[in-house]
């Protein structure tokens, strides 16, 4: 329950303040959104599991923000960040949806 | 599931798409529960709930700064979209109206070129009356075929006497030309205008206040072919016969092809009093 508070307070702060962002990081939010999607999906799945780690989570969670922005910013550098996007996305896609895949077998036994 | 993901490190796999489901979860997960020992339902309890709250904290504020880039970002494409498309209108507008007023002046510069040939037109007319009244008036020399009279008196004859040419002499002679068809007339190089007088001052003829002396030399212009055989039958000719017969006077009369007549001078043509009526064509 907790957790889900958090996470609507993220939300309805994100909603409120409206914090800029810088222009140069914006072309990235959208890429570090589905890898923190990923990251949040894997936790579900692991607390599901029973085998949650808060630290785990945490830092999964950064370094798959980092890391998918950075690579998009390589790719980009390189001409063919919109290609690298699509790399990542499909990457962090097919995890998502295991992920989900797995939370469903456990949620409904099925 | 479980049974996988505790097991170590995953052997890299040649199919890739089952490789990335198959490791979807965080292999350490497992590690770290399989070094901590037994599975821990809730150690978020345990160790507190901070971190992993701050994380799910800014992952709501990721999500919902992405949501709100991407709207304003769409609107602002529209906003753009929307503003090119009223410059488009304002545009073909102004083009509409561009157009219409190139038409509105096409029409006006063919008008004007109609009124300038009017103009130039009436210019042209207005020479002509120009040079077609100078040359009536005498306000013009003037040149042409016609006849040249030789008048002059009897032989024998003293100033004054019975056979002298007399001023009424010239004046029916010239009318007699006038009613022939004559257009311009000199005498003795003295052209005869509307204001000219022929009559006597003394023993001598004047013509525009000039003493002429015989033999009276009579230019006149006009119908080569007819004007001497018109002038015999008018009372003018029919006069100068009966001066010839009776009085000894000499006449002749001779078809020039070129004549030269001068122009009148200009106190003969001046107007003082009289005033035109009506408008100029």
């Amino acid at each position: 329950m907790i957790p889900v508070l958090g996470l609507v307070a993220g939300v309805v702060a994100g909603l409120l303040l409206q914090p800029t962002v810088p222009v140069p990081l914006q072309p990235y939010l959208p890429i570090a959104v589905v890898a923190a999607l990923d990251a949040v999906f894997g936790a579900l799945r692991a607390y599901l599991d029973g085998i949650f780690d808060d630290k785990v989570f945490v830092i999964s969670f950064v370094s798959n923000v980092v890391i998918a922005a950075l690579i998009v910013y390589l790719g980009d550098q390189l001409g063919v960040g919109g290609q690298l996007s699509t790399g990542v996305i499909v990457v962090l896609g097919i995890r998502i949806f295991s992920n989900v895949a797995a939370i469903r077998r456990h949620v409904f036994h099925a | 599931m479980a049974s996988r993901t505790d097991t170590g490190p995953v052997a890299p796999r040649a199919d890739l798409l089952q490789y990335l489901s198959d490791t979807a979860l965080d292999a350490d997960y497992a590690r770290v529960t399989a070094a901590r020992g037994a599975p821990v339902t809730s150690t978020a309890r345990r160790r507190g709930i901070g971190p992993a709250l701050g994380a799910l904290l800014a992952f709501g504020m990721l999500v919902a700064l992405a949501a709100v880039q991407t709207r304003s970002g769409a609107s602002e494409a529209e906003r753009e979209s929307e503003a090119l498309r009223a410059q488009i209108d304002d545009g073909r507008a102004d083009f509409a109206a561009l157009t219409g007023l190139s038409n509105v002046l096409q029409q006006q510069v063919a008008d004007l070129q109609g009124t300038a040939e009017t103009a130039s037109q009436n210019d042209a007319d207005l020479l002509a009356d120009l040079g077609r009244f100078r040359t009536l008036t005498g306000a013009a020399a003037v040149s042409g075929p016609g006849v040249r009279v030789v008048a002059d008196d009897a032989e024998r004859t003293k100033p004054g006497g019975e056979g002298a040419v007399l001023d009424t002499d010239l004046q029916v002679l010239v009318n007699g030309l006038w009613q022939a068809g004559a257009e311009a007339i000199a005498i003795n190089g003295n052209r005869i205008s509307p204001l000219s007088a022929i009559r006597g001052a003394g023993f001598a003829i004047t013509v525009n206040y000039r003493s002429l002396s015989p033999p009276y030399a009579v230019q006149a212009v006009g119908d080569s072919a007819t004007l001497e055989a018109r002038f015999v039958d008018t009372p003018g000719g029919q006069a100068w016969l009966d001066l010839e017969t009776n009085f000894g006077l000499r006449f002749d009369m001779d078809t020039v092809e070129s004549l030269s007549l001068p122009a009148a001078p200009a106190a003969r043509l001046r107007v003082l009093y009289a005033e035109r009526q009506g408008e100029l064509p």
